[in-house]
């Protein structure tokens, strides 16, 4: 096994253009349960723990870059978590303490799991990622069209994430995730709701009910009436119609973690809750 | 003052284990060892028409690769007669698999990493037969039988009953049935299974064994071996938890032997999380068919279980839990009649053995909900039910109608303790008031759970012995074995107290067979009873003997000398001031020592109260539990820290049990739970703090008073978590949920009854 160490971006991807076999470590948090599964054989390893650039997190006006590698912990405290709440919240649910000190944003979007907690809030944000190769140089792509898939993603082979750049919006986040308990846990359904009271409205996106982060458009398009902008108030019976057409958009499957009845039911449960949090009556 | 009953802390052994311990197998050298791996069964049911270990043996660093055609071992069989033989579990699978783990090679190679790559180029032909994952399927004329030669899948029937009367439920008003199902469980100790194995040049097996009984495991191996239990030796160094499951000797460990002889070199293995998911004999594993009936005031009077045990693919340990479960089925209730039937039945699945409280659990888990049940359809407050139904404090000993006899108990103390620990007036009219309220987003639910268990249930004796050093210590050696338990503690302040040596002079061993004669091990919360007690006794008579000696070093008469234990010092009685300690004793008599072997003598019955408060949303199906109040009386308290310690891990159990654990297999044999991402073990921020109320009611059974303590809060707080969590949704109409009460399962309970 050899594990490659750049230090800086160009480094990085020059390695990986060296070497096509090599596969990209972030913090090992999903790539070593594989190893350790037997599901991936151990070869070339580049490791982005030492690249600084990926590390970095900036603010340029209503934007906010975050480096591909910057961790749960990060995420969860300082400045981005008053930034981007939903966020902070998400990232708090993940793992346990090790597993936050360790995972990072990059590594949840290139694993891309239907269950990736941060992927449903990334989704509501409408966030871009930065990608980039040796060979064809930076890019940019809309979440959206970055998460084809269960674990597939858009990436091209020797491309890296680079960084996720987000608005910052003002008015109230929320993420709520359902799951068998409450840490360690995959997530049996999440719900990421993001005001923008800007623009006069809300954007709701899914976790762990379809085959990747989902967006809630018509539980949107009915907030944007519903709710009085920019006070943001609301009645009672939008919370319940708003929850119901959340769920709607689910696509949820059964498994030994949860029927997809349950977890459309807990998508319209949480859909409603976050909801209530987010407008005044 | 004395030492017991006091909080001393586990000095001895807690700095190594919070550190990560050095002494587990994994971790110990061993000069010259190589490592094995076993090939385990992908497929629940299959018969193996070839099996293609060339290219595993062609691989790097590969030294043997075995299959049931290379080894002359016998089957393991149980050692109830009433089992078909042909239910024997070969080693290594013959021409059948009848699990997924079941072993079916073993690879020998200079590293770990080599000897799992080998062990996947092994190539096994299955051609798969109909399988069958579930109990009450498997009894079913239909249903894919798992041994030909057999003619159904039950492996063992057993009827009881202790009226003949036509009208079992005579003088009842009220009836109450259900079928409840005590879901499997996976052992989950923190370190899975490992082991160690070489031969001597004389022949002498060698053996390193994460076991909870050194003893039986060298007995064990030498039986499979042929060989006399001198001819090996088995230790037992840092063992992380057993929970039951690391009680007996797997196949797993008597290949190891195997595979050390055909390679002439020491073999280790250690296995996988998954591995030891499947590999780990599970537990629980029943289903019972229960009617309870009383009077309509909240009388009991007759109780009917049937229990459906399921073994496993192969009847091991799990033959003898129901009768356990059957022993205790009554609990704490003085019943008129009372009818358990036992049907034992082979499945497509892990074998089944014991399980932090074996059987005892499922009795409690059974009877304390129908008491629940019965009182709501009564509809008299459960407290009020068991208030009249409970064994009276002065009918001890008490012989059941399934032939248990209770030492001693005070049942309805114990109640009483617990509710108003708990403040159950003051919880029920909150309870009354959400309800009103139309809270349904937090109902508060309350669940108690009366039990009584059985503990050294097989009455065994025990080795203890003692030994003064050089320097004035001693040296207590102990034939069970700790493996988390806090026993260095614990007997080093039962020899402190009866001899006056400091309790940190005193070294406590165990585990290892040539240093300890005899043993039975740590399993059955029988411990400090039953070991405890044998140092107890082996100290009494190292004092005797040391007596004699400083008599004679005092040059007085013996009867005249005296131990003064606060000084750790002998002297005639009247003149303190002139002194023999245990130092000068040592200086002059090295090497005195005293052992002894306690009597076999009956179990002891602990027993208690566990209150539990919930909360249960309604919408999400998602239950907090608010607080748990236990209150166990297992007889004298040694030491109140560790004692609390075995009542938390088991209350941590116990709650596991009631919402989050459960081994999950599909209908085709394939098991869901094979990770601990899937395998839900609580966290602790899952668990409130455990409120303890403190009862001891001493054994007249052994000196010490004591009675076990390792398995009571887990068979007190299960029933009790999984009542609180029905009560919670009673005016709903919900009358049962199964366990673990998931959130799907309580919002599908919530749903039904609401239609
Ligand atoms: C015990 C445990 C609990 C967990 N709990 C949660 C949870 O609650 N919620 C959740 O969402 N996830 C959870 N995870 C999964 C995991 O922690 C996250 O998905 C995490 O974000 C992965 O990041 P990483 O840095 O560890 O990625 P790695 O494991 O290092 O990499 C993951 C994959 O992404 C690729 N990769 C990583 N970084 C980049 C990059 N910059 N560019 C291109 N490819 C890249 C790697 O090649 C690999 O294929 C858990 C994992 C464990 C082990």
């Amino acid at each position: 096994m050899t594990v490659l160490a750049p230090t800086d971006l160009d480094g990085a991807l020059a390695a990986l253009a060296e070497r096509p076999d090599a596969t990209v470590l972030a913090g090992g948090t999903d790539l070593m349960v594989e190893l350790n599964f037997g599901h991936r054989r151990a070869g070339v390893f580049v490791s982005l723990r030492r690249v600084r650039e990926l590390r970095e997190w900036s603010r340029v006006g209503d934007e906010l870059t975050i480096g591909a590698t910057v961790t749960y912990t990060g995420l969860e405290r300082g400045q981005i978590a008053t930034l981007v709440p939903a966020l902070a919240q998400a990232a708090r649910t993940v793992g346990s303490p090790q597993i936050r000190n360790a995972g990072t944003i990059g590594g949840n979007l290139a694993t891309a799991s239907p269950a990736g907690d941060t992927l449903p809030v990334l989704s509501a944000l409408d966030a871009v990622v930065v990608c980039a190769s040796a060979s064809a140089g930076r890019r940019e792509v809309s979440v959206h069209d970055f998460l084809v898939g269960p674990k597939r993603s858009a990436l091209a082979a020797g491309e890296l994430v680079v960084a996720v750049r987000v608005p910052v919006l003002s008015g109230p986040q929320e993420f709520l995730k359902v799951g068998t308990r409450n840490a360690m846990v995959i997530s049996i359904a999440g719900v990421a709701l993001v005001t923008d009271a800007a623009r006069g409205g809300l954007r709701c996106a899914l976790g762990s009910v379809g085959p990747t982060a989902l967006r809630a458009a018509d539980a949107e398009s009915f907030a944007a009436t519903a709710v009085e902008w920019p006070s943001r108030r609301a009645t009672p019976e939008a919370a319940i119609e708003f929850g119901r057409l959340t769920a709607g958009a689910a696509r949820p499957i059964d498994d030994h973690r949860a029927t997809a009845h349950y977890r459309r039911h807990a998508v319209e449960v949480c859909a409603r809750r976050a909801f209530e949090r987010v407008t005044l009556r | 003052m004395s030492i017991l009953g006091t909080r001393v802390l586990r000095a001895a052994e807690d700095p190594r284990f919070l550190t990560g311990g050095d002494r587990y197998i994994d971790n110990l050298p061993l000069d010259g060892a190589v490592h094995a791996e076993y090939v385990m069964s992908p497929v629940a049911h299959a018969r193996i028409t070839g099996i293609d270990t060339s290219a595993a043996r062609a691989m790097p660093g590969v030294l043997a690769v075995i299959t049931a055609a290379d080894i002359d071992l016998a089957p393991q069989t149980t050692s109830n007669p009433r089992v078909p033989e042909s239910m024997g579990r070969p080693l290594l699978a013959t021409d059948t698999v009848r699990f997924v783990g079941e072993l079916v090679a073993a690879v020998v190679a200079e590293t770990q990493s080599q000897a799992i790559d080998a062990a996947e180029a092994v190539v096994v032909d299955y051609d798969p037969l109909p399988a069958v994952a579930d109990a009450l399927v498997a009894l079913t004329e239909s249903a894919p039988r798992l041994f030909p030669e057999t003619e159904s899948n039950l492996a063992l029937f057993a009827g009881f009953r202790t009226s003949d009367d036509d009208d079992f439920f005579a003088g009842c008003d009220v009836v109450v049935r259900e079928r409840l199902v005590n879901q499997r469980m996976a052992v989950t100790p923190m370190e899975a299974r490992a082991g160690a194995m070489w031969w001597d040049d004389a022949g002498r097996l060698h053996a390193w064994s994460c076991t909870q009984g050194a003893h039986g495991t060298r007995d064990g191996l030498a039986k499979a071996f042929g060989l006399e239990p001198e001819q090996v030796r088995v230790v037992a160094p840092d063992v992380g938890g057993g929970f039951g499951g690391k009680m007996g000797t797997y196949p797993e460990e008597v290949l190891l032997g195997e595979l050390a002889r055909r390679v002439g070199r020491p073999v280790r293995w250690a296995e996988s999380r998954t591995q030891c998911q499947l590999g780990l004999y599970h537990g629980r594993a029943q289903v019972h068919d229960v009617e309870l009936g009383g009077t309509r005031d909240g009388r009991l009077i007759a109780y009917r279980i049937r229990i459906v045990q399921d073994a496993g693919a192969y009847p091991s340990g799990g033959v003898f839990l129901p009768y356990l479960t059957r022993l205790m089925a009554s609990g704490v209730y003085e019943l008129e009649r009372v009818d358990a039937q036992i049907e034992v039945v082979v499945t497509n699945t892990t074998p089944v053995d014991a399980y932090r409280g074996a059987g005892r659990p499922e009795a409690t888990a059974a009877i304390e909900r129908m008491v629940e049940r019965f009182a709501v359809e009564a509809g008299v407050d459960p407290a009020e039910v068991r208030r009249k139904s409970f064994i009276s404090p002065d009918a001890f000993p008490y012989t059941t109608k399934t032939k248990a006899t209770y030492d001693s108990g005070n049942y309805i103390g114990a109640l009483e303790l617990a509710l108003s620990g708990a403040g159950y007036v003051q919880l029920r009219d909150e309870q009354a008031r959400r309800r009103a309220a139309g809270d349904d987003g937090r109902l508060l639910g309350i669940g108690v759970s009366s039990y009584v268990e059985i503990t050294n249930g097989d009455g065994s004796g025990e080795f203890g012995s003692i030994e003064l050093t050089d320097d004035g210590g001693a040296i207590v050696r102990t034939g069970t074995s700790p493996h988390g338990q806090g026993h260095h503690t614990a007997f080093a302040m039962i020899a402190s107290e009866i001899t006056g040596i400091p309790f940190s002079r005193i070294e406590v061993r165990h585990g290892d067979t040539d240093d300890v004669p005899r043993g039975g091990g740590t399993g059955g919360s029988r411990s400090l009873q039953a070991g405890g007690t044998a140092v107890y006794r082996a100290s009494e008579d190292f004092v005797r003997a040391a007596l004699d000696l400083a008599a004679d070093m005092l040059e007085a008469n013996p009867d005249d000398v005296v131990l003064d234990t606060a000084a750790g010092a002998f002297h005639v009685q009247g003149t303190p001031a002139i002194a023999r300690t245990w130092t000068d004793l040592a200086a002059a008599h090295g090497g005195l020592r005293a052992e002894r072997d306690t009597e076999r003598s009956a179990g002891t019955f602990p027993f208690g109260t566990h209150v539990a408060v919930v909360e249960v949303d309604t919408e999400t199906g998602s239950v907090r539990v608010l607080r748990h109040i236990a209150c166990d009386d297992a007889g004298t308290i040694i030491n109140p820290v560790l004692f609390d310690g075995q009542v938390h891990g088991g209350v941590a159990a116990g709650i596991s049990q009631a919402l989050f654990e459960h081994f999950v297999y599909d209908v085709d044999g394939n098991p869901l739970t094979t990770n601990l991402a899937d395998y839900c073990v609580p966290a602790a921020s899952e668990l409130p703090s455990f409120e303890r109320i403190a009862m001891e009611t001493p054994t007249p059974l052994n000196p010490l008073g004591a009675k076990g303590i390792g398995e009571a809060g887990t068979i007190g707080a299960t029933p009790a978590v999984q009542n609180a969590v029905i009560d919670a949704l009673a005016h709903l109409g919900v009358r049962h949920i199964d366990m673990p009460c998931t959130p799907e399962r309580v919002w599908q309970a919530v749903q039904a009854a609401r239609r």
